[in-house]
């Protein structure tokens, strides 16, 4: 298990280097630089010390290496649009509306998405069967900011109910933790209900029917542990989902998190900010998919021997 | 599938004695029919080719259901007016009619949808054909290429992306391709793979076909089905994907209609004029719905093993 955990480690180690040599380049391809000056331009002499006292004339790898020391030692440079701070003195605040709106949304989600599939396949074709495909297909399918803007339109234009935006107070985080919600809930619905259908139809089943165990006892001794690997595979995407929801949702309900910097960021051309928060970004799926890994790993012994979970 | 015709004959044989002399054993029912038959037992399915097929011939006759062009400022005294019976979904904030607006969104929506799925088949075929018949190291080097594309989220590289070169109409499309034909080239590679040991590929390898030839010729046309599913499943896709960026602003750029970018300026509107959110918001929801369920519908349909993947 240790070797497996080193191993899977390694591997998205790489993978992280690979992604952020990646986007180091992507942002250093972006065609002018910042002493190019268009209203007041530098004179040749003057803009080449400039160069040198940010380091910028030196090779892309010594610069990349530069500020990936700098990251290490949690230096992420200086925002554009706010050049007074730091960005991690920006970003500090901003991710506690992200963690809490998104880790509300997934708490409430993920549970009702896996009832909603344990009832659906418990009862085959009947209503609860369609709703929880229907919940599927619409979650699956429309893209979350459609989502909050007909939350928006129903609860806030035409019921009047409840407030479109806004971060502080608790009942303005209702709607955009139901945006958040119908991710989790979605995946969880349609995963759930198949990996049960499946494992109901084993073999094992019918001979713990055989055996007269009561249909309760089946379903949540032995039906649901079965069918929990699938529900472990779908933790990475869900949370990818849900992250990459975040942008959408908070740049639709205003709220300052990461998604919104995020945004706000790539308009503002706001290049040390965007890179931080992409470097962040990923060590987070990198994070996750070691955490869906070791549980996969657990769950299922094959893998843990030498197989690939993927 | 005839054979199972004519065991229905036999059967029917000896329930009634004497049976008419042959009503021509029933037609030969090739692999279409039967996929057309569980195609239309697929309400879903139908109801949302049906809505494709009404976009389209939409987006194709924009000129002629609409009453202006799409950028046209035609109405700027009854800018914001909401849906009456002259502007069917109300007039936007520079004075164009929205109806016509969301008409032409159709039109750039699935140009960019179709555009980037011919995109992904065009990266899918051969990388999927080539990895599935050589298999070993062709077929290594191919799957970590995709292992990286699957590991980087779509939508965030697609970000970075149209950030860095700020958008527009042929970026997207690319940027969709590049991040739709990993689907295409899992659903060709296995289909290749599932084929290449066939009877009728060996015996082309003894006639002396080459591996191009034997790719070309009797490998791809086998696997038609998948890449119809595929190229239809990546259109959704593109389309949400396009969205989705125009709707940050770093898409499709105006005045180019885009419903995503509707929704960004309706979202400013709403509270006063909620026609500029309502229409567009529904037909991005309705399109993407309507064809993933097409897309579906037809996975399931030409192949039954593929359901679920």
């Amino acid at each position: 298990m240790t070797r497996f955990i080193l191993q899977r480690l390694l591997s998205v180690a790489t993978t992280f280097f690979i992604v952020s040599v990646i986007i180091f380049l992507m942002m250093h391809s972006i065609p002018g630089g910042p002493f190019d000056g268009g209203e007041m331009p530098l004179p040749p002499a003057v803009r080449e010390r400039i160069m040198a006292q940010y380091g910028l004339d030196q090779p892309l790898y010594v610069q990349y290496f530069k500020y990936m020391g700098g990251v290490l030692q949690g230096d992420f440079g200086v925002p554009f649009q706010a050049p007074g701070q730091t960005v991690v003195s920006l970003l500090s605040q901003a991710w506690i509306p992200s963690l809490v709106l998104g880790g509300l949304g997934v708490l409430i989600g993920a549970p009702l998405g896996i009832l909603l599939g344990i009832a659906a396949a418990l009862n085959r074709n009947t209503w609860i069967d369609y709703l929880a495909s229907a919940v599927a297909t619409l979650g699956l399918t429309i893209p979350v900011f459609v989502t909050s803007m007909i939350l928006i339109l129903v609860f806030a234009v035409w019921l009047n109910w409840l407030p479109s935006s806004g971060w502080p107070e608790p009942h303005k985080w209702i709607l955009p933790i139901t945006a958040y919600a119908t991710i989790p809930l979605a995946t969880y619905a349609r995963y759930t209900r198949s990996a049960m259908l499946d494992t109901l139809n084993k073999p094992f089943v019918t001979v713990l029917r055989a055996k007269g165990l009561s249909e309760g006892r089946i379903v949540y001794t032995h039906v649901l542990r079965n069918s929990s690997i699938p529900m472990v595979t779908v933790f990475l995407p869900m949370f990818i989902g849900t992250a990459t929801g975040s942008i959408f949702v908070e740049s639709m309900f205003r709220v300052p998190g990461l998604g919104l910097f995020f945004v706000s960021s790539i308009r503002t051309r706001d290049y040390p900010t965007e890179m931080a928060l992409m470097l962040m970004l990923t060590l987070m799926f990198c994070v996750a998919y070691i955490i869906s890994d070791i549980l996969y790993a657990m769950l299922n012994p094959r893998i843990r021997n030498g197989g690939r979970s993927t | 599938m005839s054979v199972i015709g004519t065991e229905q004959g036999r059967v029917s044989d000896l329930v009634h004695p004497a049976p008419p002399p042959a009503p021509p054993a029933g037609r030969q029912r090739g692999p279409v029919w039967f996929a057309w038959k569980r195609f239309s037992a697929n309400k879903a399915a139908v109801a949302g080719g049906i809505v494709l097929g009404i976009l389209i011939l939409l987006a194709i006759f924009a000129p002629l259901v609409t009453k202006t062009g799409p950028n046209q400022q035609a109405f700027l005294t009854q800018a914001l007016s909401p849906p009456s019976a002259e502007f069917w979904f109300g007039v936007d904030d520079l004075g164009r009619d929205f109806f016509t607006r969301i008409v032409y969104g159709a039109r750039v929506s699935l140009t960019i949808g179709f555009a980037a799925a011919f995109c992904s088949i065009l990266i899918g075929i051969p990388l999927g054909a080539l990895a599935g018949y050589y298999g070993g190291k062709t077929d290594w080097v191919v799957m970590r290429i995709i292992e990286i594309f699957s590991v980087v989220p779509p939508l965030l590289a697609a970000m970075l992306l149209a950030a860095v070169t700020r958008g527009g109409f042929r970026t997207i499309v690319i940027i969709a391709g590049l991040f739709g034909w990993v689907q295409v080239c899992l659903l060709v590679r296995a289909q290749v793979k599932a084929y290449k040991e066939k009877e009728f590929v060996r015996a082309a390898e003894a006639l002396g076909a080459s591996p191009g030839y034997i790719i070309r010729k009797h490998l791809i046309p086998n696997a038609v089905s998948p890449i119809i599913v595929g190229f239809v499943l990546a259109i959704p896709l593109a389309m949400m994907l396009e969205a989705s960026l125009s709707f940050l602003g770093i898409g499709v750029m105006p005045p180019t209609p885009s419903w995503g970018q509707m929704i960004n300026t309706g979202m400013n509107f709403m509270y006063f004029y909620w026609h500029m959110a309502v229409f567009p918001t529904a037909a991005l929801a309705i399109t993407v719905l309507a064809t993933t369920l097409f897309g579906d519908g037809l996975r399931d349909a030409l192949d039954p093993t593929l359901k679920g993947t």
